[in-house]
């Protein structure tokens, strides 16, 4: 082959890489730029105070933001109080304690919980979960933010497990041989030194399995009951940022103050998701450098 | 080939143009396109000669295209108002309307529930979230749970608009009529409207379709078909079709098939209520 043919091929694969990557940042700045293009144009109509301080989200009427967030940050949190304690302990049992037989089918096997369609989920949800949390704690409906929580956890301890093992799995081996040579047992040594040390790596896991909480719309929206008023507890009807949008968005007449406001929740969820997203990233970046 | 398919195109054209008076083109609502097509199916079968296209759309674009000559009948789930009034004036247009069926939305409740009827008033306290508790209003000492539809539905909006309420914030918006119907099963201090057709369908033991008055008139179930078709219930809003009146001879074949036995029929089996007496 000629050193020209050669030189332009590489030239011609580097553009076709550089084009793709670029592309995808293209994609991101163009998706961001229409949030906040169409949630400025929200604020210019709105005041925040009604944005912020209504108590109820009724479109036309009022744009109260405040139930919708605190509907997602409490079904997220619950996931997180469910989802994070088993998953690191399901991670550490996975690299620690499984012998190589189990591990071996173990793994898979969550892996694959990540490939459920969320709507099967939420079916779930619905004929299974709701009914359950109904009966335990003596309720006339199931759909509240305790099953969105269950559905939420399930669907992030994929996330969560496959992350912390990863973590776990990076802890230099010398840590524990030498708790174990202290005199520290196997319990010990897991809880004091391993896990410790594994920890930016499992905080990484428990924001990404977080923002993954955050962002599902389908579960959320056929388990929770989306009544729009601020919940009180666990056991009250939720509708998340992420369901209103999706109910919503198929009937609002375009370019109308309703039609902005969808866009405003919207920038304001990404937002969120941003910040979880990068706090997850920077923790799993430290871990990396830690032990490169 | 080519030119084969040339006079094949030509040929459609004029053979469209030729039997133009056997296309009947129906637009609108699209609440009753389903319906409709059903009818045009059955229809077929009878008068193959003639060829029906229904379309969608809304009731809006039903009325403008039979304005503009691209409908023979629009479908509309509500009468027709001043503006168009207006424009049919401008234009010279007379136009007839004809109430092909009925639907009627049934409000549910546990068969523990005491009330048998309700009145509209109280129906508007509940929905509103004005009552939020069954004490309040009867023998129940429980809080009141709405199930109702999610703000996507026209049955939501039919229901909020007939009434002229908001809904209360504490209401569940279920995901279709069979969730409600569900819920409702499992909540005894639930209510809920699901559409009339639906519950005809379903099942719902352990259910009560409540009786609905209005101020002092008679307690009318939503099963009630003639009282439906004399217009008595409250929930129920007729589905018009609108034709341009010279245009009767060549649509009449429809409107009587929807008229006929057959077409009522099937109008029943869709989840609507034909019209027994014409309005």
């Amino acid at each position: 082959m000629s050193t020209q043919i050669r030189e332009r091929l590489d030239n011609t694969f580097r553009l076709i890489f550089q084009s793709s990557g670029l592309l995808t940042i293209l994609l991101l700045g163009g998706i961001l730029f229409m949030l906040l293009y169409n949630s400025l144009h929200f604020f210019s109509i709105t005041s925040f105070t009604d944005f912020f301080f209504k108590a109820s989200w009724d479109p036309d009427e009022q744009y109260g933001f405040i139930p919708l967030l605190i509907s997602t940050l409490l079904v997220s949190l619950g996931a997180m109080l469910l989802a994070v304690p088993l998953g690191i302990l399901s991670a550490a049992f996975l690299s620690e304690l499984a012998p190589r037989r189990v591990q071996a089918f173990l793994k898979p096997v969550i892996e694959l919980l990540a490939a459920i369609p969320s709507v099967a989920v939420g079916f779930l949800g619905i004929v299974l979960i709701g009914p359950a949390i109904a009966k335990v704690f003596g309720l006339q409906n199931g759909l509240n933010a305790l099953n969105g929580s269950v559905l939420l956890a399930v669907m992030s301890l994929p996330t969560i497990i496959t992350i912390s093992e990863d973590a776990i799995n990076a802890v230099p081996k010398a840590h524990k041989e030498a708790s174990l040579a202290l005199g520290a047992d196997h319990w010990q040594t897991m809880f004091k030194v391993t896990i410790p040390s594994a920890m930016p790596g499992l905080i990484a896991a428990v924001m990404l399995g977080l923002g993954r909480a955050l962002g599902e719309t389908m579960t959320v929206l056929m388990a929770t009951g989306n009544a729009s008023a601020i919940p009180k507890s666990f056991l009250d009807s939720v509708r998340t940022i992420t369901a209103t949008i999706a109910i919503e968005m198929g009937e609002v007449p375009y370019q109308t103050r309703h039609y902005f406001a969808l866009f405003a929740i919207a920038a304001i969820l990404f937002l969120i998701s941003l910040i979880i997203n990068l706090t997850g990233e920077f923790f799993a970046n430290r871990i990396r450098k830690y032990h490169a | 080939m080519k030119t084969l398919n040339f006079y094949l195109f030509f040929l459609l054209i004029f053979s469209g143009c030729s039997t133009r008076n056997n296309i009947i083109k129906i637009k609108g609502s699209d609440t009753e396109v389903n319906l409709t097509v059903t009818l045009a199916e059955a229809f077929r079968s009878v008068y193959p000669q003639i060829v029906i296209s229904v379309s969608g759309g809304g009731s809006g674009l039903g009325i403008a295209s039979l304005m503009n000559g691209n409908a023979d009948i629009a479908n509309s789930s509500r009468r027709i108002n001043e503006k168009e009034v207006e424009l049919l004036r401008q234009k010279n247009l007379v136009i007839d309307s004809f109430i092909f069926a009925q639907d009627a939305i049934a409000i549910i409740v546990s068969e523990k529930n005491p009330f048998d009827s309700i009145s509209v008033e109280t129906i508007r306290k509940i929905l509103s979230g004005e009552v939020k508790e069954w004490s309040q209003i009867c023998s129940f000492t429980k809080p009141i749970n709405i199930y109702g539809r999610q703000s996507n539905s026209g049955t939501y909006e039919y229901v909020k608009k007939i009434l002229g309420i908001q809904f209360s914030p504490y209401a569940k918006q279920m995901n279709g009529n069979a969730q409600i119907i569900e819920a409702l099963k499992a909540d005894d201090s639930g209510i809920g409207y699901v559409s009339a057709g639906y519950v005809l369908k379903g099942n719902i033991t352990g259910l009560k379709l409540l009786k609905v008055y209005d101020n002092e008139k008679r307690a009318v179930s939503p099963l009630d078909a003639e009282a439906i078709a004399r217009g008595e219930y409250f929930f129920q809003r007729p589905l018009y079709q609108y034709f341009r009146k010279n245009d009767w001879n060549r649509i009449a074949p429809f409107i009587e098939f929807e008229k006929s036995e057959t077409g009522k029929r099937i109008i029943l089996k869709s989840g609507y209520y034909p019209l027994m007496t014409t309005i």
